[in-house]
């Protein structure tokens, strides 16, 4: 199984913290998003990505706590047991 | 005198109780903008750096920006300038609010404290007509009765920015609040005040700002306006959540530093972080003068164990009161916050401190006799009640009201402060981000994050998206943001205008609204001359470049869980490169050429 946290303006917007979903051999964070969205009735991914698919600057999709720009971007692997977070561009101070 | 500036400032001796307009010093001004920049020339200026920061020959220098009071941006931020009980570093600390605007339609840059009154007194500002009156009758009143009894006896629309008892009583990180919810918070500005018997400054001001190309700064404004609403953080992100947000972005990050930074990772940052208390306390946002983000967080205690209502928590208390301290009870990190708020704390040294007494307590070093209670990691309660003292300079808390390091120090264990500069850390651990450490190690005024923050490109991907463990490149990162930073600061813009906007924009302000050429190399040429004029200060009062360190906790002890499991701040790979890149010597202190370039030999 895959951990799904979803924080800030995402967690607002679909009124959900957590979703946990059967993990799929190979798949990418990217791959992921999709599978996710599906089981999500209010769209979010727009919160993340651009028209192009490409990250929103500033967004942060987590794999393990680790960002994935110093992995592999929506390339990075999810296996099984991993808990991946997603957090909209946000900041403070 | 250049449009922008209003050309006036007032200088007000409370030893002989006179107020006198000065003419601003034209090319001062010009050199270093205003807000930070000027407030700290005309301090380098006036005060000897070995002067005592409570005593009369210190002075308080209340600074705005020629932004300060206009449109664009969040443009209604001012500074409070002096030299700082808490760290003996030169102390600056910024507020917005509608106190600096009105400063300004009032038609004054900045204001002069000296000497110190004999009683307690208030300063009441008409636009022209100023006078000084006794404050007898408001002294010891929490700041927002204070405020509310001198706009029934000054003026119903006047701004008000006031000390609370703590700064009465001189507590070493007492703020000064400002339309009541709002803080000059760090470094003891408030105890200054206290020191001059100065309980206030009202004042109503019904002019205006005049800049000196309005076309060209109206589209300078227009231009701002819409990168700040295209901006996720600033069009949607910080209104919606507020600064609160970070806590769960942090502790993802491993560096949210837990238990008086024994680790970076807490386990109950869910119960005290932005989404909650969105959800529980939160009733509305509030925006500062002209700002459309709206960080503010207007909330009301209901349904717990405690009750009360106010502003607040931001991030950086909910750490502080929060995380630090092992408190998951979001209701009583809201409560210790109103109490703050109230007496006039700064909220980031007041919680640090609490959680340096916990580990003291827990080490075994402070008994319970002495506390008069326990004091454990976790005891939300207990926290709350040391707040309380600490606020009220009585029992205990007269000792926490020394800040951490005395603290700490007093008992034989000083490296139990998480400090630099005598200055407690904020709410981001140096482990996890290396940048960070190097900031809060050579941060002007002691370890501070709002110098230079380099958790945006760290660990918020803002403007880009750096590796938080890597040391190279670090340098240079932190002293752009560093100048960068205290142009901002010398504007009269808010900070949090920067996760959208950069230097070309600050550089169409500043020449629109003046009418002087600032470049964008101008601008950050700027920053690091008031960089090195602030570290000279430093220096001449005795705070050398060994303090440009970092407790050993964070340089020895690894972090022993999160996703930086193992690090330690490597601040000896980025300091030499660090100082290399100020233009100092290796041992970091500003040479002849580099201070002849900037104007300061």
């Amino acid at each position: 199984m895959v951990q799904i946290q979803f924080y800030s303006l995402i967690r607002l917007l679909i009124k959900q913290e957590k979703l946990e979903i059967p993990a799929c051999e190979n798949e990418t964070v990217g791959q992921l998003l999709d599978r996710v969205q599906q089981q999500i009735a209010t769209p979010f991914l727009y919160k993340l990505l651009d028209d192009n698919r490409q990250l929103h600057t500033g967004t942060i999709i987590l794999v393990n706590r680790h960002n994935i720009r110093h992995l592999d971007f929506l390339e990075t692997r999810v296996n099984d047991g991993d808990v991946v977070a997603f957090f909209p561009p946000g900041a403070g101070g | 005198m250049s449009k922008g500036w209003h050309g006036k400032l007032l200088r007000v001796d409370l030893s002989a109780g006179t107020c006198n307009v000065e003419a601003l010093n034209e090319e001062w001004a010009k050199d270093y903008i205003g807000g930070r920049g000027l407030a700290s020339k005309y301090l380098v200026e006036e005060v000897p750096a070995d002067t005592d920061a409570l005593s009369a020959d210190n002075k308080l220098i209340m600074a705005t920006g020629p932004l300060t009071g206009t449109y664009g941006a969040a443009n209604g931020r001012y500074m409070v300038v002096t030299k700082s009980p808490l760290t003996g570093t030169i102390a600056s600390s910024n507020s917005g609010g509608y106190f600096p605007s009105e400063l300004r339609y009032a038609g004054y840059d900045m204001i002069i404290f000296e000497g110190a009154s004999p009683h307690p007194v208030y300063l009441q500002i008409h636009n022209d007509k100023v006078q000084l009156v006794a404050a007898l009758h408001i002294w010891g009143k929490p700041t927002q009765e204070a405020e509310d009894a001198i706009l029934a006896e000054f003026h119903g629309d006047a701004k008000v920015a006031c000390i609370g008892p703590a700064g009465e009583k001189q507590v070493l990180f007492a703020n000064i609040m400002n339309d009541k919810h709002r803080a000059a918070g760090r470094s003891g500005v408030g105890a200054v005040m206290g020191s001059k018997n100065l309980k206030a400054v009202a004042v109503r001001g019904t002019g205006g700002v005049k800049v000196a190309d309005p076309r060209a700064y109206r589209d300078a404004a227009m231009e701002t306006y819409g990168m700040l609403r295209a901006n996720p953080v600033t069009g949607e992100g910080l209104g919606a959540l507020g600064t609160p947000v970070l806590v769960n972005i942090i502790n993802q990050a491993g560096s949210l530093p837990t238990r008086n930074s024994q680790t970076g990772t807490f386990e109950g940052a869910e119960a005290i972080s932005g989404e909650t208390l969105a959800s529980t306390y939160l009733k509305r946002n509030k925006s500062c003068m002209g700002c459309f983000i709206g960080c503010g967080r207007v909330t009301k205690l209901s349904g717990s164990r405690y009750e009360g209502d106010g502003e607040g928590p931001e991030y950086e208390t909910l750490w502080s009161l929060g995380a630090t301290c092992g408190v998951d009870d979001l209701a009583a990190v809201t409560k210790a916050n109103y109490i703050c708020n109230e007496y006039g704390l700064d909220t980031i040294t007041a919680g640090s401190t609490v959680a340096c007494a916990m580990e003291l307590f827990e080490k075994g070093l402070i008994k319970e006799e002495e506390i008069g209670m326990p004091l454990k990691f976790g005891d939300a309660d207990a926290m709350v009640k040391m707040i309380e003292l600490t606020a009220k300079n009585e029992g205990f808390g007269a000792k926490l009201a020394q800040g951490s390091y005395r603290l700490a120090e007093s008992y034989g264990a000083p490296e139990l402060s998480m400090t630099s500069k005598k200055l407690e850390f904020p709410a981001y651990d140096g482990r996890g981000l290396q940048g960070m450490a190097l900031q809060y190690a050579t941060s002007n005024r002691g370890a501070c994050h709002v110098r230079g923050y380099l958790v945006s490109p760290e660990v918020l991907g803002l403007p880009e998206k750096i590796d938080p463990q890597a040391t190279e490149g670090k340098a240079t990162w932190a002293k752009i943001f560093q100048d960068f930073t205290a142009v901002v600061d010398s504007s009269g813009v808010c900070l949090f205008t920067t996760f959208a906007l950069g230097v070309p924009q600050f550089a169409k302000f500043c020449t629109t609204a003046t009418g002087e050429p600032y470049t964008d190399e101008k601008i950050l040429e700027v920053g690091d001359r008031i960089y090195n004029l602030e570290r000279v200060f430093n220096l001449k009062s005795g705070v050398d470049p060994s303090q440009d360190t970092l407790p050993k906790r964070l340089l020895k002890e690894p972090l022993s869980e999160g996703p930086y499991k193992g690090a330690v701040a490597k601040l000896s790979e980025m300091l030499p490169e660090y100082y290399e890149v100020r233009g100092w010597s290796t041992e970091g202190i500003p040479t002849d050429e580099k201070l002849q370039t900037l104007g300061l030999a």
